[in-house]
């Protein structure tokens, strides 16, 4: 019984919240330049939205806020701080160093000490501040009159304005989650009521097991991260070597996908004459899939002795590997011009039509503008062929366009972009000794074979925290 | 003609000591090409067929590693005796023949599995060593080994009898479908594809026309129309476009003057050249589809006078040829002799580069 009473009680936090938010909503009507028009009909509409008890970041992702409403809902910034009715603040906590137990010891000390530093962690990995920052720049963009003027502009800010408003949303609710489940601990307490707190106790508990998990989620927290993606190996100098290399290199992606349960096709496989590849060019479908394999861009090193050396000697080797987005045919994508575009029959020879029966039927098409090239021909017709380099092509412009953007406004989501064919990232030594190492995060196993066979994760995980969490003072 | 290639076919077919002739899928090829033209019954692709055989996975490896094998043996032998495949090429066949023959082809290749599990296939694995070795030894080429050739975004159906289509033709389809874009009166009228073959050009092009519009197909041979049937029924277009048995425009006597298009890919290789044809071509495809004659140029003489005929004022038509020579010299033809009726004449590359199409209109 006295579970709901508190319940209520500690909605005060939110209520608060939601009366200043009015209040702005209020103070933005009266600025706008034709008020009574445009009010009137935007409150109706958002009316019901008001009877809920916040506004929903599902209502963004869901769509069912249309783009004007956005306007409004937009110039809603981050609620301030919120603090438990005796003062305690997720700093307060933070700041308090509680130390963290075991998950099964009931004290709910240790419980909000690891939340609060979840918290903080996944602020940390969204780039709080400049999170903070890039949302009110968009509010501001989407605040504008002329926004609708260039609708697919206008739909990017408000995708990505609603992806951010989302992020920011799940966060502060976890801050008041937490303070809530310690008000209602310590009032447990206070009226003796042993299955409140242990009720509470469990939501904690549970709550510290999903904040754990968030962690992870921020990892992959950057607008292109779902998306699926293709990763491109090309060998490096050394002739027949590297290209073994390389072919080793792509069946370690392929393995790597396949355990993540992505879908791999091959889109372009240039062989070496010997053994090997020159390049390769593969495509995997799934969630995440490019906000994990974005951690594999660059140079890789092998060290071992040649098994194409009859002397046996040992041989270092490169491979580099690029991976982009693919983005689909989203409205955001670079358009391409079809006059722009030369497509040539890959490895074409003799009379063709009537004379060869062939079923390599390829294609390269060059986009001449940027001089940028894209091939299939894994596909069983040339049609098919041309499709699908067609869909490389414009990822591959995609990508240079992002690159182009993100140099012009220093956007704050780290870009891939420039493919960086010239670091080196990862050290694979089979002799003398067995190791593989990350040079940018010093994480290493002893174990090659495993890591040739796909098991990447240890790395990409670790590569991506340490990306992320070296901003110490950005949460 | 027709007979000499079939008595070929079962010559080989008895000399081939792998073969074993009590299987049932060989007296099927027989029976069909001997049989008479009017009950021709087109070959299922194998990919079509119901997947009723059963192996274990560790004999399908095997197999594969045997094919595999077999394939890399080859290395560039075919390419500098003929520029045939070579064993890149031949690999990834061997990976679409595994793709149209196992119901669930992933998990062959899976590290994971158990070797005595069951896979489902749609032929059996004799069958199987039959058929690649009929691909490497006879160069038999992989579409007939297969049933069928993807083209543009169709699965189509080929058996020995039948040319099976090339990429290079794929772009006639794009020419019409630009055309008919920009003009709503051709895209409602009735087109022709003479010399259907498998039926690849009216199939592609009854996709790309309108409401009311209509392809007539016609070969010269039974086993292709026969096949172009197949592959109508099997893209649902029954309605839409109609085969006729004959030779060139002797079948379509009732559209002079009606037609709004005239496509074709017809024989045009000079005869002379048809004895040093790579192996899977000269030795497989059917002489019909492909000998033009000593300059190649006979049966593209006479389509000039056809879109002459045929045409309907403001029609349509795109021949392909054999490259920059038969291009300049169809054109040359069409500008003394047929200017009254012909204009807007144009050639077009393919990706290759080469010389291919002539298209233009009737006045
Ligand atoms: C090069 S094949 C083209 C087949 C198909 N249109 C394609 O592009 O795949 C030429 C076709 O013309 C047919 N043909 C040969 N002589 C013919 C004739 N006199 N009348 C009608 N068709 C003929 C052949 O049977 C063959 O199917």
């Amino acid at each position: 019984m006295s579970y709901y009473f508190l319940r209520r009680r500690s909605l005060r936090i939110t209520t608060t919240t939601f009366s200043s938010f009015l209040s702005k909503l209020v103070g933005n009507l009266s600025d706008s330049p034709s008020p009574t028009l445009f009010s009137c009909r935007h409150l109706s509409h958002a009316l019901p939205f008001f009877s809920s008890t916040w506004l929903s970041r599902d209502a963004y992702s869901h769509g069912l806020l249309s783009p004007t409403q956005a306007r409004f809902w937009a110039s809603q910034p981050a609620a301030a701080e919120h603090s438990t009715s005796d003062g305690l603040t997720i700093q307060g906590i933070l700041a308090k160093n509680w130390p963290i137990l075991d998950e099964n010891d009931s004290d709910w000390k240790s419980h909000a000490s690891a939340i609060a530093q979840s918290i903080h962690l996944i602020k940390r990995r969204l780039q709080w501040k400049k999170l903070k920052v890039r949302l009110d720049m968009l509010s501001a963009q989407l605040n504008k009159e002329d926004l609708w003027d260039d609708p697919v502009r206008a739909g990017k800010i408000n995708r990505e304005h609603g992806s951010l408003l989302g992020k920011m949303k799940e966060v502060n609710g976890l801050e008041r989650e937490l303070l809530d489940d310690i008000e209602m601990i310590k009032l447990a307490r206070e009226e003796n009521d042993s299955e409140l707190e242990l009720e509470s106790m469990k939501a904690l508990l549970n709550m510290r097991v999903n904040a754990k998990e968030k962690e992870l989620e921020a990892l992959l927290a950057d607008e292109q991260d779902s998306r699926s993606c293709y990763i491109e190996v090309q060998a490096g100098a050394g002739g027949t070597e590297s290209m073994d290399w390389a072919s080793m290199i792509m069946q370690m992606y392929k393995s790597w996908a396949q355990r993540r349960g992505y879908k791999v096709t091959v889109m372009e496989e240039m062989p070496g004459e010997i053994a090997g590849i020159k390049r390769a060019t593969i495509k995997v479908d799934g969630e995440f899939a490019f906000g994990y394999a974005k951690a594999e861009i660059g140079v890789h090193r092998l060290v071992r002795i040649s098994p194409f050396d009859s002397n046996k000697r040992r041989h270092t080797s490169f491979a580099a590997v690029a991976v982009i987005p693919n983005l689909g045919d989203e409205s955001s994508s670079v358009q391409i011009n079809e006059s722009d575009l030369r497509i040539e029959r890959f490895r074409a020879s003799g009379a063709g039509g009537q004379h060869v029966n062939t079923t390599e039927s390829a294609v390269k098409i060059t986009h001449i503008p940027t001089g940028v090239t894209a091939t299939c021909q894994n596909e069983r017709s040339q049609h098919q062929n041309k499709a699908s380099a067609m869909a490389v092509l414009q990822s591959r412009l995609n990508q240079i366009e992002m690159a182009r953007q993100a140099q012009l406004n220093a956007q704050h989501t780290q870009s891939l972009t420039d493919i960086t064919w010239g670091s080196q990232i990862r050290s694979y030594v089979l002799h003398p000794y067995r190791m593989v190492k990350d040079l940018r995060t010093n994480y290493e196993v002893s174990d090659p074979d495993s890591v040739l066979e796909g098991d990447l994760d240890g790395f990409i995980m670790s590569y991506l925290s340490a990306s992320l969490d070296k901003n110490e003072d950005d949460a | 003609m027709k007979l000499t290639l079939t008595n070929h076919n079962f010559s080989t077919l008895l000399n081939s000591s792998f073969i074993n002739l009590t299987r049932p899928f060989c007296s099927l090829s027989l029976s069909s090409s001997l049989s008479s033209s009017t009950s021709i019954k087109p070959q299922v692709p194998i990919f079509l067929r119901p997947p009723i055989y059963s192996t274990k996975l560790n004999d399908l490896k095997k197999w594969h590693n045997w094919a595999k094998n077999i394939a890399f043996s080859i290395g560039s032998s075919f390419v500098q005796s003929d520029n045939g495949p070579d064993s890149t090429i031949l690999c990834r066949e061997l990976k679409w023949f595994i793709e149209d023959v196992v119901e669930n082809h992933h998990s062959l290749f899976s590290q994971v599995g158990d070797d005595n599990e069951k896979v489902k296939m749609r032929a059996d694995i004799e069958e199987l060593y039959c058929l690649w070795k009929q691909r490497i030894e006879e160069r038999k080429p992989f579409q007939y080994i297969v049933g069928c050739e993807h083209w543009k975004d169709l699965v189509l159906s080929v058996q020995e009898g039948v040319l099976i289509p090339r990429p290079e033709t794929e772009l006639i389809v794009d020419l019409v479908s630009d055309v008919v874009s920009k003009n709503e009166g051709l895209k409602r009228g009735v087109w022709a594809d003479l010399g259907t073959g498998s039926g690849a050009l009216a199939i592609g092009i009854g996709r790309v026309l309108g409401d009311g519009g209509k392809v007539i197909g016609s070969d010269l041979s039974p086993v292709a129309v026969a096949v172009a049937g197949y592959n109508v029924q099997r893209y649902s277009l029954q309605d839409k476009i109609e085969l006729r048995e004959g030779s060139w425009l002797e079948p379509l006597k009732d559209m002079e003057g009606k037609l709004a298009g005239l496509v074709s890919n017809p024989p045009y290789i000079p005869s002379k050249e048809i004895p040093v044809l790579q192996a899977e071509v000269g030795k497989h495809e059917p002489r019909v589809a492909l000998d033009g004659g000593i300059d190649g140029m006979d049966a593209l003489l006479h389509l000039c006078d056809g879109a002459d005929l045929m045409l309907k004022p403001g029609g349509f038509f795109a021949f392909e040829t054999n490259g920059e020579k038969q291009c300049r010299e169809l054109v040359d033809y069409m500008k003394s002799n047929k200017s009254a009726s012909l204009c807007n004449l144009e050639i077009f590359a393919d990706f290759a580069g080469i010389q291919r199409f002539v298209i233009g209109f009737h006045r």
